[in-house]
């Protein structure tokens, strides 16, 4: 009887996780708990997901997670483990198959020094909006953050692949992408116009199953993202 | 061999890193740069150090490193690791002896999530005495850096351990360590006052080999984060 609609306060708490399963804790817009849904989706690992009202948190779920933050894992074991990057790397210890980190030190390591650098990034993808929305000037913001994706280009020129670290997707390409995803919703797709290296990362990226199967377009985020500005996301929308 | 006096820029370059060690950029009074020193001592790794002029950078440093930022692992093939966490986790997965992450992925990811918490403290020891110094009232901040301290302290007393992983000291007390180290730096030790457990905590870490070999005094810490704050960095200061 699962139901991909939001469990809120005063919901009854779900049972424990059967044995062989993993269960998701997310919200189905969530950029983070997208990380998790697409290395979820590229191993073929079963889940199940139980999407949280962000707003109206269950006290069952801040009982078991206190953070009270998606992306959550939880195991048939009751383990808790939340932070996307941190949900990201335990699944790709756990599940061998399709292993989305290198298995060398140094390789990881690259990997992990990738994603530090981006998560200087992410912030400009909720300050530029935000700042716009206020009427402000944006442009120095927009700025930094054309110089910034002129870093990422200049990586993806550098090592010639098609993907961050090689010509098959890794890990590394799964935790940057849910913001690229929201670009041009965030409307900030023209600070990609001079990276063309990145922008056909992007591209690439959207041939991907894991990507495909997560993903959702520009008109339900629009009606998303609307909704938030009024101050009543609507975490359901398109249920 | 190598001196302990900081490099310069106009300083020549390093020649590589010789094959049976690894080498250490770092800074002596560095907290971040600490964490490594510390899994290099406790792991008995054979390394080298090579401390950076942090105002007057090396050009052959910021080519290794572009961020300029210590610590920096380079290995005798030439791989720059840099990121305090990021070094560490790579040091002890290359470096078998001496295990300071679990071996169980659940395990490694408790860690990672006691991390995450743990770095929501250190901004605020810097903001507090950054605070105290231009005279503002910080009592706001003391306290809720009190809290913080209370929930480490609970933390302590529900697992019953002496340290954050068990009853010997593993990674995550390495990565908290160099900050408890300059709580009487930060004029800040009194917020451990209702605090046993975790006092207990940083009496046991205090008669640690890595701690013991890698610390300084809080007269020291005082007197280099003065110069510090004055914008006159003494990095070569007691040498």
């Amino acid at each position: 009887m699962a139901t991909e609609k939001c469990f809120a306060k005063g919901s009854p708490a779900p049972g424990p996780v059967p044995k062989g399963r993993l269960r998701l804790y997310s919200m189905r817009f969530c950029p983070f708990a997208q990380r998790t849904r697409l290395v979820l989706n590229a191993k073929g690992i079963k889940y199940d997901t139980i999407n949280i009202d962000l707003q109206e948190k269950p006290e069952w779920f801040l009982e078991k997670n206190p953070l009270g933050l998606v992306p959550a894992l939880e195991t048939s074991a009751g383990e808790i483990i939340y932070e996307s990057p941190i949900t990201c790397e335990y699944l790709d210890e756990v599940y061998p198959e399709k292993k989305l980190l290198p298995s060398s030190p140094f390789g990881k390591a690259q990997q992990r020094m990738l994603l530090e650098h981006f998560s200087k990034v992410i912030p400009y993808f909720y300050k530029i909006p935000s700042a716009r929305r206020n009427g402000e000037d944006v442009s120095n913001q927009e700025i930094e953050l054309k110089e910034k994706f002129a870093k990422l280009n200049e990586h993806l020129e550098k090592k010639t692949t098609k993907f961050f670290e090689g010509d098959t997707i890794t890990m590394i390409d799964y935790m940057m992408w849910p913001f690229f995803e929201r670009i041009e919703v965030l409307e900030l797709k023209h600070c990609l116009d001079h990276t063309p290296e990145l922008k056909k990362w992007t591209e690439r990226m959207l041939e991907d199953p894991a990507v495909k199967i997560t993903m959702f377009n520009m008109d339900t985020y629009k009606a998303f993202y609307k909704s938030v500005a009024e101050g009543k996301p609507d975490y359901d929308l398109g249920l | 061999n190598f001196s302990e006096r900081c490099r310069a820029e106009g300083s020549p370059a390093p020649g590589p890193v010789p094959k049976d060690q690894v080498r250490l950029y770092s800074m002596r009074f560095c907290p971040f740069a600490q964490r490594t020193r510390l899994v290099l001592h406790a792991k008995g790794i054979k390394f080298e150090t090579i401390n950076i002029h942090l105002k007057q950078k090396p050009d052959w440093f910021l080519e290794k490193n572009p961020d300029g930022l210590v610590p920096v692992i380079e290995t005798p093939a030439g791989e720059v690791v840099n990121e305090s966490v990021i070094t560490s986790v790579f040091l002890d997965e290359v470096y078998p002896e001496k295990k300071l992450l679990p071996a169980t992925p659940f395990g490694k990811a408790q860690q990672k999530m006691m991390l995450e918490h743990f770095s929501k403290i250190t901004p605020q020891l810097f903001k507090i005495s950054s605070a105290r110094r231009k005279g503002d009232d910080v009592s706001g901040l003391e306290a809720e850096l009190k809290e913080k301290f209370t929930s480490l302290n609970e933390y302590l007393v529900k697992r019953k351990t002496k340290f954050f992983g068990g009853d010997t000291i593993t990674f995550i007390d390495y990565m908290m360590w160099p900050f408890f180290e300059r709580l009487g730096m930060f004029e800040v030790q009194h917020c451990l006052d209702h605090t046993p457990e975790l006092k207990k905590w940083t009496e046991l870490m205090l008669e640690d080999p890595a701690v013991k070999a890698t610390m300084h005094s809080t007269e020291n810490h005082k007197t280099f984060y003065n110069n510090f704050l004055d914008g006159k960095p003494d990095f070569d200061y007691g040498l």
